[in-house]
């Protein structure tokens, strides 16, 4: 239990700092000339083991560039900056996702290609899905009134939100971290990073309204769970859920309501009745619909999941007006 | 449509695994069958090589008045290359309140500090003045976010010269090469990107007429011909062990440039960061900004290996905004006293700062927090590292046209002045209006299928022959080190003219030998680095050549040799000129007509800039 309170943006580290697992452990686990042992996925598949001196401040990128330089020239893997701007370097490190060239080695390490883009070879994935993603969500400026000219009044309070997912490199670490993004196309959900791109202008006060809302409209934003893993993953620290995923959904509420039917939904039903009732919340949902699924609301019935008795007759309990009250809170 | 002509039938076809059309991106691209591969070929009006500040703005400026482009980018557009690591933003004219004092600042700066007077005045202050009035305008209203407070004040740095930051100090090249990303997929320009430009295709009168190129990614080939080609690829590269280069940097303008007899200019004079992190390897362009900090009147200081303060911009040289060559003087007078290495054994940080103060504008803590160092109390050590080369492919800088017709120059690598990302904008404004002023005189070309089929063999050859040779990744450690301990920060004609000896060994006896892994082609970085260092060989060799011929020192460019600044006889551009049968060089006087150096000759380390 941790009982100091926790600076903002803080919360992501705890989980290391229980596990000793922090940057600066890392930092100081080596001293020059120790040997790590690096597993690299290859092109065919296979896991490739080599064993690289350690260097001072060691970074993944060096360990990779060594395996190049010395072991394996043929090793594919992208980098450009080495210095966390062009986002190219990023790899799976131990199961988790990190740039190559920010993040500290470890004595073993097993290093792969991102997830949820198709391998080019070795670690170098495809970024085409991911650009033209962005593309498609076209992720600029349209200015509803003429500019008024250098420099126009804007402050940084409005700019909060849009100023965050500035930071984004593209790198495609959340990308590859999200869960949803591992499904495929049973959803149409653009994605972490995508979404970060677009906040960069959805959120930015200077952009038209309708602009946003065509924008927004091909998002499939719903469809994240707030899971998170987007923000434990990102190199750029960005708040992906709660400052850049969140406000776009209350902008899509608000905008292109019909996107948020199942989150209004579920708002209503607890305003109303203080808790989740999942027959309510189908039947808002789906509507009419819902009839025409009466094998599935059978089986529903027969598990216990819904209880019509219940949704009918007990509308009052207890919680009802402390949810109407939060609910209200949180609106204003 | 295109010359598929018979070739010479002696030669035998080098083999093509996979030789089939790779993803088209322009409608107008043709996969030929040449008798001995199969490529695409297309053509357009202008080809742009390079995906930079200026090869962006190039491109985005043609698209406005019409002219077809195609931007040719060895990595990908706004992400690799030197323009992502725009730190600042300068602020020029009176912009945002300047003082007439301040603009008049900013130009000392540029052309004293930035360019030790190696420079088109004129030029300047055109560039100057479009900073301005259309620069700042046009970024803002595309949606580049400049920092404001939170009651709407633009944040600047304050002093004689001011800068402004896109969103966070530090990492402005970031957002702002992003916008312009957007901007040519908005415009819906076609680009090819990692794709490498291995050779400027000519007409049978020599003029350029297009591009020959490797996509890396499938390994196929790609021809692009054009009336004009823009050569964008940037300032920097990693020729020597320490360089703040990105890694594809290698020298490619200069090496191709030169092969089509293109005139260089000042190609000695290097720029070098004296404040860049000496660990980890990879981190060698990682800076602890020595410049004034947004919306603090403090900078970073540097301690020699005793916790000697030698370096603290604001207090040293307020006038030094980019003060990279006033450090590296400082640096050198500890270097000869023997408190610390070009290498290292000096230390860089914000110390005397709190750390509410440096972070609220600005990235500085983050690199520091990542080693796991105590910041701002925890200082950290730094090393040099080759930075901005001033000179480049020689101009007119009404035009941007170099020596040979049809092959134009925008950026970093221009001979005309050091590189800066809104200098480089500049340029490609310039580059746009002298291209498209002169198209009408520039005609499409037939393919040049000797020159084709030329470049195919030499890039096939690079990638099959297997002999019991040096690897890939060895000769370029040896180049680079070379390049280091011989023609680094302190130079002479004995160093120089052994570094030209070993060059000259590389080139006859390691690069003939060299041996790759794979005989693959796709993502294949090994035979990329088989082309590169083919071109950074030729790049050193130019380098050395010129750093001989200048006879002086000046600013970043030191001779221990000849330790005077000299501007009787060197207040000149040196060009190097290709000839028949080699080179020769010639001197062209600067025009100083606004800021004059006050003496004849001084040793450069008793000038500040």
């Amino acid at each position: 239990m941790v009982s100091e309170r926790v600076p903002a943006g803080e919360a992501r580290h705890l989980g290391q700092r229980e596990r000793f697992d922090t940057l600066a452990a890392r930092n100081a686990l080596f001293a020059v000339g120790d040997v790590i042992t690096v597993r690299v996925r290859r092109a065919d598949g296979a896991l490739a083991a080599f064993r690289v001196p350690y260097r001072k401040r060691m970074r993944v990128l060096d360990a990779l560039i060594s395996i190049a330089e010395n072991e394996a020239p043929d090793l594919a893997f992208r980098w450009f900056c080495g210095s966390k701007m062009c986002g190219t370097c990023a790899v799976r490190m131990n199961g988790r996702e990190v740039l190559a060239c920010w993040e500290a080695v470890e004595p073993e390490m097993t290093i792969e290609p991102l997830r949820n883009l198709p391998v080019v070879r070795d670690l170098v994935v495809d970024r085409a899905p991911f650009d033209r993603k962005v593309e498609a969500l076209e992720p600029w400026l349209e200015r509803p009134a003429p500019y008024p000219g250098f420099p126009e009044p804007l402050t940084h309070t409005t700019m909060k939100g849009a100023s965050k997912a500035l930071d984004c490199i593209g790198c495609m670490c959340c990308y590859s971290a999200c869960p949803v993004i591992g499904l495929g196309d049973l959803t149409d959900f653009a994605g972490p990073a995508p979404l970060v791109q677009l906040g960069q202008t959805a959120l930015d006060p200077r952009n038209d309204p309708g602009k946003v809302a065509r924008s927004l409209a091909r998002t499939g934003i719903f469809n994240c769970v707030s899971c998170y893993k987007c923000e434990e993953v990102c190199p750029a620290a960005i708040p992906i859920v709660t400052q850049v995923i969140e406000p776009l959904k209350a902008k899509a509420a608000l905008l292109v309501p019909g996107m948020a039917k199942h989150a209004q939904a579920l708002r209503a039903v607890v305003a109303e009745r203080g808790i989740v009732d999942p027959t309510a919340l189908v039947l808002r949902v789906r509507g009419l619909k819902a009839m025409r699924e009466w094998l599935r609301a059978l089986r529903l019935l027969v598990r216990g999941k819904i209880d019509p008795i219940k949704t009918l007759f007990r509308r009052n309990t207890p919680a009802r007006a402390a949810a109407a009250r939060l609910l209200r809170k949180d609106r204003s | 449509m295109y010359g598929v002509a018979c070739v010479g039938k002696g030669a035998a076809p080098p083999r093509l695994m996979h030789a089939r059309p790779g993803n088209a991106i322009s409608s107008r691209a043709q996969t030929v069958s040449l008798k001995w591969a199969a490529m695409q070929v297309e053509s357009t009006d202008v080809v742009i090589v390079g995906g930079g500040a200026a090869g962006c703005y190039a491109a985005l400026e043609l698209h406005r008045r019409g002219v077809k482009t195609t931007i040719v980018c060895k990595g990908l557009i706004g992400k690799s290359g030197a323009s992502i690591f725009a730190g600042n933003l300068v602020l020029s004219g009176r912009a945002l309140g300047n003082s007439e004092e301040q603009a008049r600042n900013t130009a000392e700066f540029l052309i004293k500090y930035h360019n030790q007077f190696l420079i088109d005045q004129n030029w300047a202050r055109g560039c100057a003045q479009w900073i301005e009035k259309v620069y700042y305008p046009e970024l803002e209203e595309a949606g580049l976010y400049l920092r404001r407070d939170n009651h709407g004040n633009v944040v600047t740095s304050p002093g004689k010269v001011r800068g402004v930051a896109a969103n966070l100090q530090g990492n402005s090249g970031v957002p702002f090469m992003d916008l312009r990303r957007k901007q040519v997929l908005r415009a819906g320009i076609p680009r090819l990107e990692e794709t490498v430009v291995t050779a400027l295709l000519r007409r049978p009168d020599e003029s350029v007429c297009g591009v020959f190129a490797l996509n890396l990614v499938t390994g196929e080939y790609r021809v692009v011909l054009a009336r004009a080609v823009i050569l964008a690829t940037g300032y920097s590269d990693r020729l020597h062990a320490r360089s703040t280069g990105t890694r594809e940097m290698s020298g490619d303008g200069i090496a191709m440039a030169w092969r089509v007899g293109a005139t260089l200019a000042n190609l000695e004079m290097q720029w070098w960061h004296t404040n860049d992190i000496a660990d980890p390897p990879s981190w060698q362009r990682m800076q602890v900004y020595p410049n004034p900090m947004l919306g603090s009147e403090k900078s970073a200081r540097m301690v020699n290996a005793e916790g000697e303060e030698f370096f603290n911009q604001q207090q040293d040289d307020p006038l030094a905004y980019g003060p990279y060559t006033v450090q590296l003087k400082a640096l050198a007078r500890q270097v000869h006293a023997g408190k610390a290495r070009y290498d290292g054994g000096y230390y860089a940080g914000f110390d005397y700062c709190d750390a509410r103060e440096v972070e609220a504008y600005t990235t500085y803590g983050k690199a520091f927090r990542q080693l796991g160092l105590d910041f701002p109390k925890a200082m950290v050590e730094c090393a040099v590292t080759a930075h901005y080369r001033q000179g480049g492919i020689d101009v007119d800088t009404r035009t941007m046209r170099s020596s040979v017709p049809g092959l134009y120059v925008a950026g970093g690598l221009g001979g005309h002045s050091n590189g800066l990302i809104g200098l480089a904008s500049y340029d490609g404004k310039v580059v746009a209006e002298g291209v498209a002023g002169e198209l009408a005189q520039l005609d499409t070309s037939a393919l040049p299928d000797a020159e084709v089929r030329q470049e195919t063999l030499r890039l096939e050859a690079l990638r099959t022959t297997r002999r019991d040779g040096v690897a890939v990744a060895q000769v370029k450690d040896k180049l680079r080190a070379i390049m280091w301990e011989k023609v680094g920060v302190e130079k002479s004609e004995a160093s120089l003219n052994s570094a030209l000896e070993d060059i000259v060994r590389i080139r006859l006896d390691l690069l003939p030998r060299m041996r790759l892994a794979s005989t693959g082609r796709v993502m294949n970085y090994e035979w990329l680095d088989a082309i590169d260092v083919t071109n950074m060989v030729d790049a050193c060799e130019l380098i050395v050549l010129s750093s001989l011929e200048r006879k002086e020192s000046r600013g970043p460019f030191i001779r221990s040799d000849f330790p005077l600044q000299d501007n009787v006889d060197w207040l000149a551009a040196n060009l190097m000129i290709r000839t028949g049968n080699g080179h020769r060089f010639a001197k062209r006087p600067y025009q100083t007509p606004f800021f004059q150096p006050n003496f004849d000759r001084k040793p450069n380390l008793a000038v500040s800039w």
